[in-house]
């Protein structure tokens, strides 16, 4: 505690934790990296998780797609029934062992895990929609596929909102496991410090501190997604249009 | 009235480019098309309540819908037992009875929400429950539903053009049509004003469904199917989800529809409905039709049992 204190030696740490040989450098590459395979393993995620939502729940409604439904079954058990480190393992070593870059073998590898979650919670946020939907979409002569993607998925993707971003954060934590093989990510970067100056404290506390911003900035995101949803709700929906409900309720009386 | 008329007058010219024959849109025209004399005097004589015998209100054609030996079945539950029928164009058809009688699974059948168990729909001569293009007649088959089933997540005015703009989109992808997507979209736009402003609701065009009454989210639904030009308006318990003070008005706009000749086939409880405006009226009971008739004979003379008994509760 009082080597804590001492503001001599605090300051040495810090000069050797950021400013010695540009260290400071190191912390923004490995999230730059981090960010990188996040980005790409949500997209990937998001992508194949609503590929499989919507053909398992096609398979349930319709009973069409029975094969590709259980193929889809398989591997949502495999991929969450399995440790994300030892799929990262088996991709970076033996099936993706000839790709060269590991931010690459990092994104596949995060991203097909992460659309077994999505695909899950996208399931019940189809199944969250009103049958009644798909009926009043078919009815009008839209074509099943149409449906699904005017009407159905639309309203699925606004209720699932909370639950996804809750996957995108852990996504985005979970690469941190990409430095056991050996990529340079932002959880990899103060030990790569503490190697040299033998000193965890500030590079542990300056990385958390990155993830936690990142995470922030996923917050913001998703709130401001939720807003711009909820035009449609009832209460809010007067708010974003013209004239209001006022307007309206005097051309009723008119 | 006749403003309203003019206002429809106008979309005429866009059907002809539509696969929808103009014939449609006559039929809502009203009073244009050559059977509908006829039609009018029916629906005259069964709303003024007066005596006599009802004309024939069926005109010697091919009918426009035939069901041959419709058979449902959930699981072990058998909800419709072997119905056949004929609708013709014009028709104004109402189909009551108990609940649980397969009413509304009829009604879903003929376009095919329900798949029927055995048995054929034919629509305009062609058979549905085999057909490739099932789509293409369900755009002529309009739907209302009793819980509205308006698009939350779409404006209403998006609501109405959402189907039309796609349907004539793939129109023009098949025939290599020279329109623009803008123009199909702004065209759709204006076709759907117009019937907004039909019902009085032009001001609600950039509200979304949540803001609604029930009564306006009902017209609202009826117009979206209007928008489709449908050559048979079905009606799944239009009114049952509404407050008392709504069922009114959408009551009004289904007789305005129904006056212009419009073909509905209405499931309902409304009995004053369908006595005012109905042609024909179908008692169903334990999934078959069990009385077939005009409105003056299920509701002025009942022979059947059933229906009697049915009539002695609810009137």
């Amino acid at each position: 505690m009082e080597l804590l204190l001492n503001a001599k030696t605090l300051a040495d740490r810090l000069r050797s934790a950021f400013l010695v040989d540009d260290r400071w450098k190191l912390y923004f590459e490995g999230l730059k990296n981090t960010l990188e395979m996040s980005l790409f393993a949500v997209l990937i995620g998001v992508v194949l998780g609503f590929l499989i939502a919507t053909v398992v729940y096609t398979h349930k409604k319709t009973g069409r797609l029975k094969i590709l439904s259980a193929i889809c079954h398989v591997y949502t058990t495999v991929i969450r029934g399995t440790p994300v480190v030892l799929q990262l393992f088996i991709m970076y070593f033996i099936i993706l062992a000839t790709v060269k870059n590991g931010i690459v073998v990092g994104s596949v590898t995060f991203g097909l895990n992460s659309a077994a979650y999505v695909a899950e919670v996208a399931r019940a946020g189809l199944e969250s929609v009103d049958p009644g939907q798909m009926e009043a979409g078919r009815s009008l002569g839209l074509s099943y596929t149409k449906t699904m993607v005017k009407i159905i998925l639309p309203q699925a993707f606004r209720n699932i909102i909370p639950a996804l971003f809750n996957e995108f954060i852990a996504l985005v934590k979970e690469t941190s496991v990409a430095g056991y093989v050996g990529i340079v990510d932002l959880g990899k970067i103060p030990g790569l410090i503490q190697s040299r100056t033998f000193d965890y404290l500030f590079p542990l506390l300056f990385a958390s501190a990155l993830y936690l911003i990142v995470v922030c900035i996923l917050t913001l995101i998703e709130r401001f997604i939720e807003k711009q949803l909820s035009k449609s709700d009832r209460g809010n929906a007067t708010k974003f249009i013209k004239g209001g409900r006022k307007k309206c309720k005097k051309s009723k009386t008119a | 009235m006749q403003e309203k008329q003019d206002g429809l007058e106008e979309l005429l010219p866009q059907e002809a480019q539509e696969e929808v024959p103009a014939s449609a849109g006559t039929q809502f025209e009203g009073g244009m098309s050559e059977e509908q004399p006829v039609e009018e005097t029916a629906s005259e004589t069964a709303f003024s309540e007066e005596e006599t015998i009802p004309e024939a209100p069926m005109p010697e054609k091919q009918p426009l819908i035939r069901v041959e030996g419709l058979k449902k079945s959930f699981g072990d539950l058998e909800v419709l037992k072997d119905i056949s029928v004929e609708i013709c164009e014009g028709e104004k058809v109402v189909i009551i009875g108990p609940s649980g009688s397969g009413k509304s699974t009829f009604l879903r059948c003929l376009n095919l929400l329900e798949i029927p168990t055995e048995g054929a729909i034919y629509f305009e001569g062609a058979e549905l429950t085999h057909a490739s293009d099932l789509d293409s007649h369900r755009r002529k088959m309009g739907m209302v539903f009793q819980h509205f089933n308006l698009f939350p997540h779409l404006t209403v005015l998006k609501n109405i053009t959402l189907a039309p703009v796609s349907a004539r989109l793939h129109d023009r992808r098949k025939n290599k049509l020279k329109i623009t997507r803008k123009q199909i979209v702004e065209e759709e736009k204006a076709r759907a004003m117009k019937l907004l402003a039909r019902i009085g609701l032009e001001e609600k065009a950039t509200a979304y469904p949540a803001t609604l009454s029930g009564g306006q989210k009902q017209r609202i639904a009826i117009v979206r199917s209007l928008a489709m030009n449908p050559k048979v308006l079905l009606f799944d318990e239009p009114t049952s989800a509404l407050d008392p003070e709504m069922v009114g008005e959408v009551l009004a706009l289904m007789k305005e529809l129904a006056d212009e000749g419009m073909t509905m086939i209405v499931v309902t409880h409304e009995m004053r409905f369908a006595r005012e405006v109905s042609t024909r009226v179908l008692f169903m009971d334990e999934g078959r039709i069990a009385v077939d008739g005009t409105p003056e004979e299920v509701f002025g003379d009942p022979k059947d049992e059933r229906l009697k008994s049915f009539l002695s509760k609810v009137l």
